[in-house]
C-alpha cells in the first residue's frame, strides 16, 4: 500500500518518503496493538490494588502502593486452582477426542468414496451450522439422564466431536496424500489400520496441530455449556468460577481482577508457545469456502 | 418353661449387645456425609457452626456446605434435584420451594419432626405453612427476609435530620435534604438509594415494598385462593412516580450510582431499604460506620426460607438430623448475632443480642400494627416478578414519566395486564 | 473380497464418529425442535403436546422481542465495526510483513480473541464504570460529559457491541492476512506500474478479490453475534453495588426461560428461532457465492 508513483525517477526522495509511510503504518498499527492489549493491562494491574486505590478517581494505571493480598487472598478463598484444572482437564481431553475422531472421520471420507459415506459426510456438515445453544438442553438432559452432572465427562459430552474437525482434516488429506501412495502400501500387504496408523497419521501432524490448538481453546473459553452442566463448586472450570465469583453479597473487584489475572497466564502463555499452530489453525478455518 | 426360655433370653441379650456393638461400630466403618445447599454465600458460616455443633452426637457426619449466589442456587436445584443430584439438605424460600413440592420433590417430615414445627410455641402459624404443602410439613422453618430502613446518622445529623422518616412523603424529603451534590449539582451521594437496574426480579420485589407502603400489592390473592394483579390506582401511580421523581425531577440518585449495601458501607448513600443481613454485613467489612434502622411506614415483606430434604435412608436421617440441629435456639441466636438473618423460631430471647446490636430492633421490634406480606406461593412467580422488572427498568429510563400521570398509568396498566395475562396461562388468575 | 474388506473397513472405522454425531448432536437437535412442540416445566412427569402454541406466545412475548431486537442489533454492530477495521488492519499488517515487529502486531490484535472471555469481559466492566472507569476519566479530561455506559438503553447495547468486536477483531484480521497472503502478488506489481497508488489498489484490486473472504467472516462473526450471551451475562452481573442494565439476549432469555420460569418447551421454541436466523443467513451466504461463481 505503498503511496509512491512509480514515475518518480528521484530514487532518494522515494525511499525517504517510502520509509515515512512505513513509519506512519508503524504508528498507527503500533497505537492500535496497545489500545487492544489496554483492557487486559488495567486488569492485571487492578489485580496489584489495594481496595482504597480501586476506588481512586482518576483511576490509576499502575497502582501506586501495589500489593499481592488479592492474590493471596483469592488463592486461599477459593479454589482457583482446581477451577484451572478442571478447565485444563476439559480442554486437553476435549481436545484428544476431537483429534481422535476427526482424523479417522476425515480421513474415511477423503478416501473412501462410497455413497452413503458422503450422505453421512453432507449430515455432519449440515450439524455445523447448527449453533450448540440451539440444542444445549436437550444436550443437557441426556447428560443428566448418565448421571455424569458436575463431572468432567459431562462437561466433555458436549465437545466429544466438532465438524469443522473432520473437514478440515479431509480437506488436508485430499491436498496432501495422494491414492498411489495408499495404493502402494496395500499392494505390499498393509493393512487398513497400519495405512492410517503409520502413513496417514504422520502426513496430518500439521493439520492436527492445527485443529489440537483450536480445540482447546473452544473448550477453554467454553461459558455457557459449562455454566449449566457445572452447579457444583468444584466441579467448576475456570470462566464459570470467575463469572460466579461472590463473597457474600457484594464483589470484590481487586480479587476479582487478581484472580482474572492468574487466569490469563495459562492461556496467554499457551497462546505464545503454540502462536504458529494456532495461527495455521485458525487461518484454516477460513478456507471453509 | 423357665430352662426353655433361658436360651432364648440368653440369645435375646447376645443379639441386643452384637447390636449395640454394631450400633456403635457401624458409623466408625461408614463416615456419612451430607451437603448443603445455600443460596446465600453468607450463611456458609452459619451452616459451618451447626456441623460443628453436632460433632458430638454425630462423630462421623460431615458436612459439606455449597453456599453460592441465589440465581444460581435455583438454578442447580431445578435440575439438581430431578436427576437425584442435589444435596440432602436444601435451603429455600416458599414462594420458589412449591413448584418442588407440587412435583414431589422434597422429603416429607418424619412424625416427631412434623410435631416440632405444628407445635405452636415453636412457630407461629405463617411460618408453620411456609413449611407445609396441603396441611402436611415437609421443611422446617429457619430464618426470613425482612425489611427496614437504614440511615447513616452522622448524615442525618449534618443534614438537620433528628428523626427517621415516618411516611413515604418523608422519604422524598429527606432525600433531597440529604443528598450530597459536586458544584455543577451532580449528585456525588445520594439521598436514598433505590434499585434501579440489575439482572432480574430484585427491582420488582423492591418495587413492591415501596407500593406496600401506600397500600398496595403487585399481586393479592382473593378467598378462592386465585390471584390477580390490580395496582394501577392512585396508590401504584404514587409509588412508582416517586421513583422517577426522586430518579428524574430531584435528581436525588441517578441510575449509575453505586447502590445497595456496598454503597451505603461506604457512605455512598444516605439511607436505602433492606433485610437484617446488611448488619452483619456492615459489621465486616465498615465496622466504624453511624448508621440506625427503622421500620417502615406501613410493612416490610417477609419471605421465609426453610430447610427442605431430599434423599434417602441413613443420609436423610442425618439431614434431617442436621436441619432441627440449625433450630436449636443457641444456633438460630448465634444466626441473628453472625450473620444477622432473622430466626423464625418463636420464643428466642433476643434481648443480649439487641443490647449488642441495637439496629436489629426495627426486625424484630416493631409496633402491633406493622402488616407483612410475602412473595405469592404460585409457580410462575419469577416469571412475574422477572417480567415486571423489564417494564420497570424501561420506566425507570424514562425522564419524559415522571411529570405524566397518564403515561405513568399506562405503564401500570399495562404492567398489570401482563401479570394478570401470566395468571391466566396457568389458570390462576382470579376472576 | 478386497473391496469388501474396504467398505467394511471404512463402516467401522466411521461408526464410532457417527454414533457420537447421531447421539450428541441429531439427537438434541431433534428433541429441541420436538420440544418446542410441547408443554414442559422440567419438574413434572407429563410433557402435554401443544402445537404452535409455544411460537403463537413468541409473536407477542415483548421480552423475546427486545431479546430479538437486542441481540440483531449487536450482531451488525459487530459485523459493521469488525469487517472494515479488520480488512485495513490486515491490509497493514499484509504491508509490513517483512517487518521485525509483524508477530507483534498479529499478537496483540488476536490476544483477545483467546483470553477466557469472562476475564476479559471484567476487564471492560470495569473501564465501562460511570464512576471508577477509564473510559469517562478520559472523557472528562478532554472535557466531554462522562456517561453511564452499562446503564443507559442505547450506551448499554455499544458496550456489549465494543466488547464483542474486540474479541472478534483479532480472527477476522487473522483470516484477512490470509485472504491477503493468497492475492496474487503480480497484479499489484501491475497496478504499481500503472500508477495506482496503495489505497488504490486496495479499494480497487484487493477488496474485490477478498469478496469470499468478507462474506465469509462476515457470515462466521453475526453467527457468533447472535449467540451473544457471556459478554452480556457479565457486563451486568449482579455485583448488587454496581450493576448495569440487562441486555437482554436470546440466549440469555432461554436460559432464564428454561431454568428460572421453568418453560423448557417455550425455551425451545426460541433455540428454533435462533436455528432458522442462522439457517437463512447462511443460506444467504452460499447463494452469494455461488452468484459469484456465475458471474
Amino acid at each position: 500500500m505503498s503511496a509512491n508513483p512509480s514515475s518518480n525517477p528521484g530514487g532518494k526522495r522515494r525511499r525517504i518518503r517510502k520509509m515515512l509511510v512505513d513509519r506512519g503504518i508503524d504508528v498507527v498499527l503500533l497505537v492500535f496493538s496497545l489500545l487492544m492489549l489496554l483492557p487486559l493491562v488495567f486488569l492485571v494491574s487492578n489485580g496489584f490494588k489495594t481496595p482504597q486505590e480501586m476506588l481512586a478517581w482518576p483511576p490509576t494505571i499502575i497502582p501506586a502502593n501495589p500489593t499481592i493480598d488479592n492474590f493471596a487472598a483469592v488463592l486461599q478463598g477459593t479454589p482457583l486452582l482446581r477451577w484451572i484444572f478442571n478447565s485444563i482437564a476439559f480442554a486437553v481431553l476435549s481436545t484428544l477426542a476431537i483429534l481422535a475422531t476427526s482424523s479417522i472421520a476425515g480421513y474415511i471420507l477423503a478416501k473412501f468414496r462410497y455413497r452413503s459415506l458422503n450422505v453421512i459426510f453432507a449430515l455432519v456438515l449440515a450439524t455445523a451450522i447448527v449453533p450448540f445453544e440451539v440444542y444445549m438442553i436437550p444436550l443437557y438432559f441426556q447428560a443428566q439422564s448418565l448421571g455424569i452432572l458436575n463431572s468432567l465427562w459431562g462437561l466433555l459430552l458436549g465437545y466429544l466431536v466438532m465438524s469443522f474437525g473432520i473437514f478440515l482434516i479431509r480437506q488436508n488429506v485430499i491436498h496432501s496424500i495422494p491414492d498411489e501412495l495408499l495404493e502402494a502400501a496395500r499392494i505390499d500387504g498393509a493393512g487398513e489400520l497400519w495405512i492410517f496408523f503409520r502413513i496417514v497419521l504422520p502426513l496430518l501432524r500439521g493439520a492436527l496441530g492445527a485443529l489440537g490448538v483450536l480445540a482447546f481453546f473452544q473448550a477453554w473459553t467454553a461459558f455457557a455449556w459449562p455454566m449449566i452442566v457445572a452447579t457444583n463448586r468444584e466441579a467448576y472450570t475456570i470462566e464459570v468460577g470467575l463469572a460466579l465469583f461472590q463473597t457474600g453479597f457484594t464483589v470484590d473487584l481487586g480479587r476479582l481482577s487478581a484472580a482474572s489475572a492468574l487466569v490469563l497466564i495459562p492461556s496467554i502463555s499457551l497462546f505464545v508457545i503454540l502462536r504458529r499452530n494456532f495461527v495455521q489453525g485458525v487461518a484454516s478455518t477460513g478456507l471453509k469456502e | 418353661m423357665n430352662y426353655q426360655l433361658k436360651p432364648s433370653a440368653v440369645r435375646l441379650a447376645l443379639l441386643g449387645s452384637a447390636m449395640s456393638i454394631a450400633a456403635l461400630a457401624m458409623p466408625a466403618v461408614n463416615a456419612q456425609e451430607i451437603r448443603v445447599w445455600s443460596g446465600y454465600p453468607e450463611m456458609a458460616p452459619f451452616y459451618e457452626h451447626v456441623a460443628e455443633g453436632m460433632k458430638a452426637d454425630f462423630p462421623n457426619l460431615s458436612v459439606k456446605v455449597e453456599a453460592i449466589a441465589l440465581r444460581e442456587h435455583e438454578k442447580r436445584l431445578a435440575l439438581g434435584l430431578t436427576s437425584g443430584e442435589a444435596a440432602e439438605v436444601i435451603e429455600l424460600g416458599t414462594s420458589t420451594a412449591t413448584r418442588y413440592l407440587e412435583n414431589e420433590l422434597f422429603n416429607e417430615a418424619p412424625a416427631e419432626i412434623a410435631a416440632f414445627v405444628q407445635d405452636p410455641t415453636n412457630f407461629n402459624d405463617f411460618f408453620r405453612d411456609s413449611a407445609s404443602y396441603g396441611g402436611t410439613v415437609y421443611g422446617l422453618p429457619l430464618f426470613r427476609g425482612q425489611s427496614a430502613l437504614y440511615y447513616n446518622t452522622e448524615m442525618f445529623t449534618a443534614a438537620g435530620l433528628t428523626e427517621p422518616p415516618a411516611t413515604m412523603a418523608d422519604y422524598t424529603k429527606y432525600a433531597e435534604a440529604l443528598t450530597q451534590r459536586d458544584a455543577n449539582g451532580v449528585p456525588t451521594v445520594s439521598g436514598w438509594s433505590m434499585r434501579l437496574s440489575g439482572g432480574g426480579q430484585g427491582i420488582a420485589e423492591k418495587f413492591w415494598i415501596n407500593m406496600f407502603q401506600y397500600g398496595e400489592s403487585l399481586v393479592e390473592q382473593n378467598a378462592d385462593g386465585k390471584w390477580k394483579a390490580d395496582f394501577a390506582n392512585e396508590n401504584g401511580r404514587a409509588a412508582l412516580k416517586q421513583y422517577l421523581e426522586n430518579v428524574h425531577t430531584l435528581k436525588t440518585v441517578t441510575i449509575e450510582m453505586p447502590a445497595d449495601a456496598e454503597a451505603f458501607e461506604r457512605e455512598q448513600t444516605a439511607m436505602f431499604i433492606r433485610e437484617s443481613w446488611v448488619i452483619g454485613d456492615i459489621a465486616a467489612k465498615a465496622p466504624d460506620l453511624k448508621y440506625a434502622t427503622t421500620t417502615l411506614p406501613r410493612g416490610s415483606i417477609v419471605a421465609p426460607v426453610s430447610l427442605w430434604i431430599s434423599g434417602e435412608g441413613a443420609e436423610a436421617e442425618a439431614a434431617w438430623a442436621f436441619a432441627q440441629a440449625a433450630n436449636e435456639p443457641d444456633n438460630l441466636l448465634w444466626l441473628l448475632d453472625n450473620v444477622g438473618w432473622l430466626p423464625n423460631r418463636a420464643g428466642l430471647d433476643y434481648s443480649a443480642i439487641l443490647a449488642a446490636k441495637p439496629a436489629l430492633a426495627a426486625f424484630v421490634e416493631y409496633p402491633d400494627t406493622y402488616e407483612f406480606f410475602s412473595l405469592p406461593n404460585i409457580g410462575p412467580v419469577e416469571e412475574i416478578l422477572t417480567r415486571t422488572a423489564a417494564r420497570l427498568t424501561e420506566a425507570f429510563a424514562n425522564a419524559a414519566l415522571a411529570t405524566d400521570d397518564a403515561g405513568i398509568d399506562a405503564v401500570l396498566v399495562a404492567t398489570q395486564d401482563e401479570i394478570n395475562g401470566l395468571l391466566q396461562r396457568e389458570g390462576l388468575l382470579a376472576e | 473380497m478386497l473391496r469388501r474388506k474396504r467398505w467394511l473397513f471404512a463402516i467401522l472405522a466411521i461408526l464410532p464418529t457417527l454414533a457420537i454425531f447421531a447421539w450428541l448432536r441429531m439427537y438434541p437437535i431433534f428433541e429441541t425442535l420436538r420440544l418446542s412442540l410441547h408443554k414442559w416445566d422440567i419438574l413434572s412427569k407429563n410433557k402435554p403436546f401443544i402445537g404452535l402454541a409455544n411460537f403463537q406466545e413468541l409473536l407477542k412475548d415483548r421480552l423475546f422481542h427486545e431479546a430479538l431486537l437486542n441481540t440483531t442489533i449487536i450482531a451488525f454492530g459487530v459485523l459493521i465495526i469488525t469487517i472494515p477495521t479488520a480488512m485495513v488492519l490486515a491490509a497493514l499488517i499484509h504491508y509490513r510483513t517483512r517487518s521485525r515487529v509483524s508477530g507483534f502486531y498479529e499478537t496483540a490484535i488476536f490476544l483477545p480473541h483467546v483470553v477466557s472471555l469472562v476475564p476479559a469481559a471484567m476487564a471492560w466492566k470495569w473501564i465501562f464504570d460511570a464512576r471508577l472507569g477509564p473510559l469517562n476519566a478520559v472523557l472528562t479530561f478532554f472535557g466531554f460529559e462522562p456517561q453511564a455506559w452499562l446503564f443507559d438503553p442505547t450506551l448499554s447495547i455499544i458496550s456489549v457491541i465494543v466488547l464483542c468486536s474486540w474479541q472478534a477483531l483479532g480472527y477476522a484480521v487473522l483470516i484477512y492476512l490470509v485472504g491477503f497472503k493468497s492475492l496474487p502478488v503480480s497484479l499489484f506489481e501491475a497496478a504499481k506500474l500503472d500508477g495506482a497508488s496503495g489505497p488504490q489498489s486496495f479499494w480497487f484490486l484487493s477488496m474485490p478479490m477478498l469478496k469470499p473472504i468478507t462474506l465469509y467472516v462476515s457470515v462466521v462473526t453475526l453467527v457468533s453475534g447472535f449467540n451473544v450471551y457471556a459478554q452480556a451475562f457479565v457486563l451486568a452481573s449482579d455485583a448488587q453495588g454496581a450493576p448495569g442494565r440487562q441486555v437482554r439476549v436470546l440466549v440469555l432469555d432461554m436460559l432464564e426461560n428454561s431454568f428460572r420460569n421453568y418453560r423448557v418447551g417455550y425455551a425451545a421454541s426460541e433455540a428454533v428461532v435462533l436455528l432458522l436466523i442462522v439457517l437463512v443467513l447462511t443460506l444467504i451466504q452460499f447463494s452469494l457465492l455461488r452468484e459469484r461463481g456465475r458471474a
